[in-house]
């Protein structure tokens, strides 16, 4: 289980976040649904380890891990694919899925994961991982490096973003071959549609949680509110 | 390959050297031209037809000459072997190479001074390129901790030819590295030079590229990726002249910095011809931070993050 217990981030003198409490179970899938600014990918990166927050603290199966580097977190099974994915010149797709080959995974296996994020494999086994790369194959490059990862924790910020209408279709795939490796998916985006397809999710805004649950009533509050929805700035 | 009796030791450690840094010992076969020379010996000399090598040992060191003869197009690169296996010592070597008209051809250039603690190495090359040829010149260099090198390159791109220059020191020391590359481009030939070096601890590099694009319709790519860690020092000189019609120069330069390493970098970049067409790029930077960080997020530490990443900037995957 992974939880964040009364987080608080502020930067510059200007707080982000505010008593966030968080917990992931593990085999469930989350969402954290919410407005830009809201907090979302602060959440997600201080999870990872790339932030530490101001007070508050991160537990991993009830372990205070507040103060693991990101390297030791990965270690313990929380993984992440970023909002922008880093570009790498001189790295093919394949070894950047295998990290240079310190992964041992055959090429069936880089090939079945490039094949079901919609790469084939013959188009860009053999591409850099650099500019060259469109936004939306950079994003499925990602996606591919987390399934073969299988970590305990996927954190997926807006893996939907810059994505085609294949997008739903490509996060219900990605979500079901979570599950099955038994992987909890941390899942932040703008979208109710993806949203829902999570069992839980959180709703935040503001840099507080409004409303936590089952992932559709969440999404009918966030309807319900967000729209009409006059405070941006908390 | 014919090798001087006297010298057969020599040989066999130099291609002992190649298997212990994972390059090609086939290139020492009979079906290459190659000129392997040790110290102030030419050990070993093969001609192929189409190209004609001569050597004459010189005080210290070795002179050449490389013969293309035109419309050769060969399946094998030509091996220019310089090995020097002593620990001290001061080495010169002197290339002149002259390409004839329409041929195609590969050059490896070894240099091996694996035990070198005290060693100077001077390098002299002048490169003629005939009407409509090719040539690519591949240079690996195996240096000991302590090499002092100055490399000193000519190169005449004639007419519709085109001339393509790796340099690269990255896998061993270059303690102290002086090169200085000079191009001269006729009427739409194009130039290629890429160099890639890795300076560590106390390692000095200097490095200058030029090249004149005189001919209309010539094109010139001058890439530079440095490596600097420690205190390492590492400047790099870029230098485009946009003088034909129509010309078009690029020159780049990367370099990645870690620890006190004091790096540099000077384009010049200067039009005779408002026809002419001269761009620059040029970074100097740690490692990207979010580069670092996402890959430590997949497990790894940050130095073997560090170095995937300097593997893909030095083209070594
Ligand atoms: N370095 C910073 N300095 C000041 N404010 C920052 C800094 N980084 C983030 N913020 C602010 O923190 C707030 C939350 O940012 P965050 O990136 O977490 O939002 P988000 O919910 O992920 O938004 P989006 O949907 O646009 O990705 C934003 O208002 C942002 O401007
Ligand atoms: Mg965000």
């Amino acid at each position: 289980m992974l939880c964040l217990r009364n987080v608080e981030y502020s930067q510059n003198g200007r707080r982000i976040l505010r008593s966030i409490n968080m917990t992931f179970r593990d085999g469930m899938s989350y969402s954290i649904l919410g407005p830009n600014g809201a907090g979302k990918s602060t959440i997600a990166r201080i999870l990872m380890g790339e932030l530490r927050p101001t007070s508050g603290q991160v537990l991993l199966d009830g372990e205070d891990v507040t103060g693991l580097s990101v390297t030791e977190r990965a270690k313990r099974g929380i993984s992440m694919a970023w909002q922008e994915p880093a570009r790498y010149e001189g790295i093919t797709v394949r070894n950047y899925l295998t990290l240079g080959g310190k992964l041992k995974i055959g090429e069936d296996g880089i090939r079945e994961v490039l094949e079901l994020v919609g790469l084939p494999y013959e188009l860009y086994a053999h591409r850099f991982v650099d500019k060259s790369l469109s936004g939306g194959e950079r994003k499925r490059v990602e996606l591919a490096s987390l399934l073969l990862l299988k970590p305990r924790y996927a954190i997926l910020d807006e893996p939907d973003s810059g994505l085609d209408i294949t997008a739903g279709k490509l996060i219900e795939v990605i979500l079901d071959r979570f599950r099955k490796c038994g992987t909890t998916v941390i899942l932040i985006t703008h979208h109710e549609g993806i949203a829902l397809k999570t069992d839980f999710a959180y709703f935040v805004c503001g840099g507080r949680i409004v409303r936590k649950g089952f992932s559709q009533e969440v999404v009918d509050y966030y309807r319900k509110t967000c729209r009409r929805c006059s405070f941006a700035e908390g | 390959m014919t090798i001087k009796v006297d010298l057969t030791r020599e040989y066999e450690a130099l291609v002992e050297a190649y298997q212990r840094e994972g390059l090609d010992t086939s290139l020492f076969g009979d079906r290459i031209a190659a000129i392997i020379i040790s110290g102030d010996k030419i050990i070993g000399l093969n001609n192929v037809p189409g190209v004609e090598i001569r050597g004459e040992e010189i005080e210290k060191g070795v002179r050449a000459e490389v013969k293309i003869a035109e419309g050769v197009e060969l399946p094998f690169p030509i091996h220019l072997c310089t090995g020097y296996l002593k620990s001290e010592g001061y080495q010169r070597v002197i290339f002149d190479i002259n390409v004839g008209k329409n041929s195609k051809v590969r050059f490896t250039s070894h240099c091996i001074f694996p035990y070198a603690k005290d060693f100077t190495h001077e390098a002299i090359a002048r490169i003629k390129i005939g009407e409509g040829s090719s040539v690519l010149y591949d240079d690996e260099h195996v240096h000991g901790e302590g090499v002092r090198m100055v490399g000193k390159t000519e190169v005449e791109v004639g007419r519709n030819a085109r001339y393509t220059g790796k340099f690269t020191l990255t896998k061993h020391r270059a303690k102290e590295l002086k090169l200085e590359m000079v191009a001269r481009l006729g009427e739409r030939a194009v130039l290629e030079i890429e160099t890639k070096v890795k300076a560590v601890k106390d390692d000095c590099v200097e490095m200058k590229e030029v090249a004149y694009l005189e001919g209309a319709h010539s094109r010139a790519n001058l890439r530079s990726t440095a490596i600097a860690f420690d205190r390492a020092k590492v400047n790099v000189i870029n230098e485009a002249y946009g003088f034909g019609d129509y010309a078009k120069g690029h020159v780049e330069c990367h370099e990645i910095v870690k620890g006190d390493a004091d790096v540099q970098t000077v384009p010049l970049l200067r039009v005779k011809n408002d026809k002419a067409e001269l761009t620059h790029e040029a970074s100097i930077g740690r490692i990207n931070e979010a580069q670092l960080i996402q890959l430590m997020a997949k497990g790894l530490t940050e130095d073997e993050a560090a170095e995937l990443i300097i593997k893909g900037l030095l083209g070594e995957w």
